[in-house]
């Protein structure tokens, strides 16, 4: 991060080579459209790109600072009028067609480490990882899930809670390397 | 044991709402407020961090279109060439006319100065959309193009002896400045051209761009001394990626 700092683009490059499959992925598995998902990754590297003087080693890896910020665009995304409609009307399937053919040892890993997450969420009570699901990948506000659940708003915040406290227990610490 | 801030018992159960994203932007606020002065919520926080953070990365892997590579590598690439041509000029000493003692702010200080980088990403993230292809008409083209002012709409409409640069709610050049057209092909630092504008007052211009695009990776826009420089003296103020 220091040379993309600097300005170099072919150390912003490598950046790019590292994480993008990674952001692609997270942003259009929660904006459900190819498109949308191209905006969100473009928007986010490009934000990285002209502000790397702000990543914090303290504030974790490289990966989950810049996934973190891609989070932050698909929401914002999501919010914006017209996507909630339109997602998750087209390009299913899209998984199946992209899904890299030959994975090298550092795809696999990732790929076992989605798995291992994926499997704690579902593990969890429906109730919870439902919240969850809607609130983290589908952008909705706790007011928003509360009113599609016909559910108080309080239970909503309880079940988020008690969910991630399941997931941390189940993941445990170093199960899961965010590196 | 910690002591919980004020309001503990009303804010004690959006942790989770929280760290998910799931607060409206005014309830976010208020609980980062209160996080602040609450040892109880910020041990909360980041105790179920890392759940958060897992999720991040809990989804199938798919592979980006390598279109979106090049798109962004461009602006990059772009960026960068401006640096640098501006860096070299930013080791000369300051001219005879600027105020003693009062450095010159390179495109590179610029670049680096913390506020104005956050300022350049608010704005980045206002022109979103950026370098998208509109229309494909049998000879017209249009990009939207990326732009530091934040209300400000400019697309470039690319033909194939001529384009232009069409802006809408952007600002006038700052005073004793004006707006100068470059043209970026690979691997060679931007090219200045004759074309000199500014916006009328309520915003809005049209500015002709003579001659093919071709070659051309990006066309950029920054704001110079009136009379045009022959290379750029500050980050650009419009990017529109020929794509």
């Amino acid at each position: 991060m220091q040379l993309v700092r600097r300005g170099q683009a072919a150390a912003f490059e490598v950046i790019y080579e590292r994480h993008s499959q990674a952001a692609f992925s997270l942003a259009y598995r929660m904006a459900g459209s190819r498109g949308v998902a191209e905006d969100v990754v473009q928007e986010a590297f490009l934000n990285i790109w002209r502000s790397g003087a702000r990543y914090e080693r303290s504030r974790g890896s490289v990966r989950t600072w810049l996934l973190g910020i891609v989070h932050h665009r698909a929401i914002d995304a999501l919010r914006r009028s017209f996507v909630h409609e339109k997602r998750r009307a087209s390009d299913e399937g899209l998984e199946e067609t992209l899904e890299t053919g030959e994975r090298t040892d550092v795809e696999a890993a990732r790929h076992e480490e989605a798995a291992t997450v994926r499997a704690a969420l579902e593990h969890l009570p429906s109730e919870q990882s439902q919240v969850i699901e809607l609130a983290y990948f589908g952008g909705f506000t706790h007011t928003e899930i509360s009113d599609m659940l016909e559910t108080p708003i309080g239970t909503i915040k309880g079940r988020m809670r008690l969910g991630l406290e399941k997931m941390r227990h189940a993941l445990g610490s170093g199960q899961v390397s965010l590196g | 044991m910690s002591t919980p801030g004020p309001d503990h018992q009303s804010w004690s159960d959006a942790v989770g709402a929280y760290l998910l994203g799931a607060l409206p932007p005014e309830e976010r606020a208020g609980f980062e407020s209160h996080l602040a002065g609450c040892p109880v919520c910020r041990s909360d926080v980041g105790d179920l961090q890392v759940a958060a953070d897992a999720l991040l990365v809990s989804v199938p892997l798919i592979t980006p279109p390598a279109a979106l590579k090049d798109r962004i590598m461009t602006v990059v690439r772009s960026d960068a060439e401006l640096l640098a041509a501006a860096g070299e000029r930013a080791d000369r000493p300051a001219p005879a006319a600027r105020v003693p003692g009062r450095p010159r702010r390179s495109f590179a200080a610029w670049f680096l100065r913390p506020g104005l980088a956050l300022a350049s990403v608010l704005v980045l993230v206002a022109g979103a959309g950026l370098a998208v292809v509109l229309s494909g008409g049998e000879d017209t083209r249009t990009v939207i193009a990326s732009t530091q002012a934040p209300a400000a709409e400019v697309r470039l409409e690319i033909r194939d002896d001529h384009s232009t640069l069409v802006a809408r709610n952007m600002p006038a050049p700052p005073s004793g400045r004006i707006y100068q057209v470059w043209l970026k092909r690979p691997d060679r630092a931007p090219a200045p051209t004759s074309v000199l504008w500014s916006t009328r007052e309520d915003g809005s211009a049209e500015v002709a761009v003579p001659g093919s695009l071709e070659g051309v990776e990006a066309v950029l826009v920054t704001d110079e001394p009136e009379g045009g420089s022959q290379q750029p003296t500050k980050p650009p103020v419009i990017t529109a990626p020929v794509v």
